[in-house]
């Protein structure tokens, strides 16, 4: 014990355990880690939200407050410029962390937006990193920090040392962040969480940098996510972590061909990819991640797994599959007499013949939310067989007045919408797609009428044929909203969180004197348990439940006056991925059984496909591109679209798509680029682009599918193969090893 | 950066003058004449009649009494302007001469009570905030909530009482000691009101003091938790460096930018004060001028001190786009 790791790795963290003590009790949040990271290597640790990974890399670096938390057991090896280094027992030694801290290992943040700080141009904070750890004059720092700018490609570096966390983009941010952490030239990277806030077009090229410089500096990368498709690309190897214990260790190749914990093909399973079966059920975990305080005694994962048994009371031993692929599971134990490789290879079969549900690529059923709830086969929710409008928007536009100094006087105007035409069939769901600040979220607000449209007309039919909504009365619009639901991106906020769960839910019966007293409560357990939540549980206030749950109110809410209409505004992207999984999958059987119409709205063009017969790709206001879902995703005609495909870290590793990523941000809203507001991005540019701005118009030879780029008939753009392809490419790959 | 100073300028002026505004309807409310009263008092008091008929006629052209209301507005706010404060019926004596040292001495008190303040709660909020849990902070968590929670002028009974019961004086309560009272400035005047002058800071600070130090922690504890702070941390930054360079500045903003807001607190504190400890200041004498209906006097006071509050919010809005770099690019 007590020995330094060979030299080849750049960390190992050993059987590490970490508890936090508060008034409740002590709960043990990091429970028996191990990992290792060697030279020029990227690992990924991945898991769920508060499977105890953050705690993890920061205690590397002496980053978690103690108290409350204790350091109970475990080794951290660093390789640092003095040699191997123990860090768990220099936490008391502030001078020896801090010497290693910036130099030899590095960290940056999940929330770029947050992390610069407010204050200080940013300049002078990567100078002050420098200055702290080399004996170099100031010029000497200035010049290194305008060349690390340069290398993390911001554009005009020298202009940007004298700017401002809030004069930046959150990518822009963010790079400046990698500038800063890799000035000093550390060994290792750890990176929690890096591009979770941001949008995924600048997601992917964050990691497409953090790929590039790991080459460039030579240096290895630790990275938190919980996103398996962002680990696919980036990392070699692979721990995927659940309630403070490494649950499998693999090459990113085994672990995405032959994931072999039970919790790995959960995860993998609920993300709906582009290669997804669209509108089935995606295989969702059961359940949510418990408290620290309830987690099961012996396999941590018992109480959600699928396979579970009785032998899962007791600790699963690690269990080498082949070298570098390790699981955690009793699966793979011989009732842990044997152990190694021939255990493995007899179990993974064992495993796999379980057929559909071992395989996360193959679309299986879920299971069911509440014992009422109809077993679904094939596809759900196609748009029903009388083509009908349900509801019709015609340019459409919303400007917002930006108003400036003591007299508000109109500076400018943000055209949020900017001449849109939408159509929806009754029973159908079309998704709108685009970076955050496109105008999705103002489409879904002009359409439930909560603002007023600048221009264009409203027609939306409530119960019969199509009627004028533009501009009438709010008295007229209660009586309309009866038959329209929303649902808000964060469900926290948007439930009144004083109000008890039976109001919440029961509150447009009431004001649409739909049901009053008793008939409320009886409703409302119906609606409940429809969503999967106890009827019992209406005396609860919001604060009582989870993310999901409340997700599912927010749902139940909606549909209270039985609409048939719903607007979704990124009802899942504040989830975890299971819960994400699970929403995906309600609001999936419910448009079925309801037969909703519904206008859903997300940044995730993955998760629009797997939902939507139709897609439309909002950008800067404007609708760049409309069709139908899968066909958009595999031959996309405007870059735009093929971008946002491309941005999609794609959860197959050795996939990774060659395309050109879109270059830049969004451009000010205020201020859209001329002609084609997308030329400033596009790779395809040509001059006519920046006069001339392409109308929205038929493919050529396809009536259903909408363009809007000059060079939508000649272009060829890559999009997403389709599955049956993919499995091809997988087992081409496998048979080529 | 200019727009912001000039908007802020003229934020200070509308004030200004929305202040005056109020307080000339107020002059002007009372029923009857002030030139009636005044001449009813000056007879009253056996005054010459001609002396009488002068000082009158000279209150009338200077108020444009008689004229149009905002003539009359305006020459009174323009005699403001020139440092003349107005007549005081109550003691029969023009305002500004009544006003004189004791405004001096309240603006000087309030400054070096804002400075006191500062000084003492600002470390100490910041080190009870670095380190949360010690036995430091939870002694000063303590102390802060009953400087907050006890009123001042029961502080200023309780050193009354001590300093007469234990230390024998007899001289705790006044600005100085007897023998300086009625005495020209001096040297030995200044040294002896210093020896008194802490009492009176500690007495009226201590309650701004106090939820100063709570503001602060607060404000730190939640600074120190902001993700920038882990990327000093994670630079290799030492505790001084982080503590001061980065967790200061940002946490120090809100209590900058309610120096303004605090004036006014503490010359309504200092007045309690003043009045248990009979200390001269203008907070008495302006209780004194409401309760007693004198208008000129009492709105003369209320202009005086909205000058000096609108100047020091003033100046705590440059500090704060000084340090400050979002402030300064808003506009
Ligand atoms: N400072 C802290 N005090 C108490 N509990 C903490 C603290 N930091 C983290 N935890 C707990 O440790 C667990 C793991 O958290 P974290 O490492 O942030 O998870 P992840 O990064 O995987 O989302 C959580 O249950 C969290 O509540
Ligand atoms: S040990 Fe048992 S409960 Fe745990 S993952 Fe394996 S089969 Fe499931
Ligand atoms: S019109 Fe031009 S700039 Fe716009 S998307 Fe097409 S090729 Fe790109
Ligand atoms: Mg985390």
């Amino acid at each position: 014990m007590n020995t330094a790791p060979d030299s080849d790795k750049v960390l190992e963290i050993r059987d590490l355990q970490i508890s936090f003590s508060s008034i409740a009790g002590t709960t043990r949040a990091v429970n028996g880690v191990s990992l290792d990271v060697r030279s020029g290597e990227i690992v990924g640790l991945v898991g769920e939200s508060g499977c105890g990974k953050s705690v993890t890399i920061r205690s590397i670096v002496g980053l978690v407050p103690s108290p409350p938390a204790l350091f109970e057991a475990g080794e951290i090896w660093l390789r640092t410029r003095r040699g191997m280094t123990e860090t768990l027992s220099l936490h008391k030694n502030m001078k020896a962390l801090r010497q290693i801290r910036g130099r030899d290992v590095s960290m940056i943040f999940q929330e770029p937006m947050r992390s610069v700080h407010p204050m200080m141009t940013i300049g002078k904070q990567i100078t002050e990193g420098i200055l702290e750890h080399e004996v170099v004059d100031p010029a000497e720092a200035y010049e290194r920090t305008v060349e690390m700018l340069d290398l993390v490609g911001l554009p005009n570096p020298a202009a940007q040392m004298n700017r401002y966390a809030h004069e930046l983009s959150g990518g822009m941010r963010q790079r400046a962040l990698i500038a800063l952490a890799l000035v000093c030239h550390p060994q290792l990277l750890l990176a929690d969480e890096p591009t979770t806030a941001l949008d995924v077009t600048i997601q992917a090229q964050i990691l497409e940098l953090i790929r590039d410089l790991r080459e460039r500096m030579s240096m290895s990368v630790l990275l938190i996510t919980h996103n398996m498709g962002v680990v696919a690309n980036l990392a070699d190897r692979i721990s995927v972590m659940y309630l403070g214990k490494i649950m499998e260790t693999g090459t990113v190749e085994e672990i995405f061909k032959e994931p072999a914990h039970p919790y790995t093909q959960g995860l993998l399973a609920s993300m709906p990819s582009l290669f997804s079966q669209p509108k089935t059920h995606l295989q969702s975990l059961r359940g949510v991640v418990p408290e620290l305080a309830m987690v099961p005694k012996g396999c941590v994962f018992a109480d959600r797994c699928p396979y579970v048994m009785p032998k899962c009371d007791e600790t699963p031993p690690v269990v080498e599959l082949r070298a570098d692929h390790s699981a955690a599971c009793w699966l793979y134990a011989d009732g842990g007499e044997t152990q190694g490789s021939e255990v493995a290879e007899t179990a993974m079969p064992a495993l796999s013949d379980e057929g559909a549900r071992a395989d996360p690529l193959q679309p299986v059923d879920v299971a069911p939310l509440s014992s009422s709830e109809p077993t679904s086969e094939g596809a759900l929710g196609r748009p029903s067989e009388n083509d009908v409008a349900q509801l019709q928007i015609e340019n459409v536009a919303l400007h917002y007045p930006i108003l400036r100094g003591l007299l508000r006087r109109q500076v400018g105007t943000v055209r949020a919408v900017d001449g849109v035409d939408l159509t929806i069939r009754r029973g159908e769901t079309l998704g709108l797609v685009g970076e955050s600040g496109c105008g999705k979220t103002s489409v879904g607000r002009l359409v439930a009428r909560l603002v007023e449209p600048t221009a264009g007309r409203i027609r939306f039919g409530a119960d019969g044929g199509l009627e004028e909504i533009t501009h009438i009365s709010q008295k007229e619009m209660k009586r309309v909203r009866r038959a329209m639901g929303m649902v808000f991106q964060d469900p926290l906020s948007s439930l009144n969180a004083r109000m008890n769960i039976r109001n919440i839910v029961g509150e447009p019966l009431m004001l649409h004197q739909v049901a009053r007293g008793r008939a409320v409560d009886d409703r409302v357990g119906e609606l409940l348990e429809m969503v999967g939540l106890r009827a019992a549980h209406q005396s609860r206030f919001p604060h009582a439940f989870s993310g999901g749950q409340r997700q599912r109110i927010a749902i139940a809410r909606a549909l209270a006056t039985e609409p048939s209409f719903l607007v979704a505004d990124e009802p899942v992207s504040a989830l975890d991925v299971s819960v994400q999984a699970q929403i995906l999958n309600l609001l999936l059987t419910l448009q079925q059984r309801l037969n909703l119409s519904m206008l859903f709205i997300a940044h995730d063009i993955a998760v629009v496909r797997h939902v939507s017969d139709r897609i439309a790709v909002m950008y800067l206001g404007k609708i760049v591109e409309l069709g139908e879902a899968r066909e958009i995703c595999v031959r996309p005609v405007h870059p735009y679209t093929e971008a946002l495909l491309a941005s999609i870290p794609l959860p197959m590793p050795g996939l990774e798509t060659l395309r050109e990523m879109p270059k830049g941000d969004l451009p000010d809203p205020a201020n859209p680029p001329t002609g084609c507001r997308f030329h400033t991005r596009c790779p395809y540019s040509q001059p006519i682009c920046e006069e001339e701005e392409p109308p929205l118009r038929h493919i050529a030879g396809d009536a259903d599918h909408f363009g809007a780029c000059h060079f939508q008939d000649e272009l060829y753009l890559e999009g997403v193969e389709e599955i049956g392809e993919i499995q091809g490419s997988a087992a081409a790959k496998a048979g080529g090893k | 950066m200019r727009t912001y100073i000039l908007q802020r300028f003229l934020q200070m002026i509308i004030v200004m003058v929305v202040v005056m505004l109020v307080s000339f309807i107020i002059v002007e409310l009372p029923p009857g004449d002030f030139l009636t009263t005044l001449r009813e008092q000056l007879t009253d008091q056996n005054v010459d009649p001609k002396v009488i008929d002068s000082t009158v006629e000279m209150y009338r052209a200077r108020y444009g009494l008689g004229e149009n209301w905002f003539i009359r507005f305006g020459k009174w706010a323009w005699s403001l302007m020139k440092g003349d404060m107005g007549y005081s019926m109550q003691h029969n004596r023009p305002a500004s001469e009544l006003m004189g040292e004791r405004l001096s001495l309240t603006i000087w008190i309030s400054i070096a009570t804002l400075i006191f303040m500062f000084v003492v709660s600002v470390p100490i909020g910041m080190l009870s905030a670095i380190k949360q849990y010690s036995a430091w902070d939870h002694s000063f968590t303590f102390l802060a909530l009953l400087g907050v929670s006890v009123p001042s002028f029961i502080t200023a009974l309780v050193f009354l009482l001590l300093s007469v019961t234990l230390l024998g004086a007899t001289t705790v309560a006044g600005l100085f000691s007897p023998e300086y009272v009625t005495a020209e400035w001096s040297w030995a005047k200044f040294v002896d009101m210093l020896k008194h002058v802490w009492i009176i800071l500690f007495i009226v600070g201590l309650g701004d003091t106090a939820s100063t130090i709570r503001v602060m922690r607060a404000r730190m504890l939640d600074t120190l938790g902001e993700p920038y702070i882990d990327t000093a941390r994670m630079k290799g930054l030492s505790g001084a460096k982080i503590y001061f360079r980065h967790a200061l500045r940002v946490a120090i903003n809100p209590i900058i930018s309610s120096i303004g807001l605090r004036f006014p607190q503490i010359i309504s504190g200092s007045t309690i004060v003043a009045i248990v400890l009979t200390l001269p200041l203008i907070g008495p004498l302006l209780l004194e001028a409401l309760l007693g209906e004198d208008v000129y006097l009492a709105c003369s006071i209320l202009v005086v001190l909205t000058l000096a509050l609108v100047i020091g919010n003033f100046l705590a809005d440059l500090a704060l786009a000084w340090l400050d770099p979002r402030i300064r690019f808003e506009s």
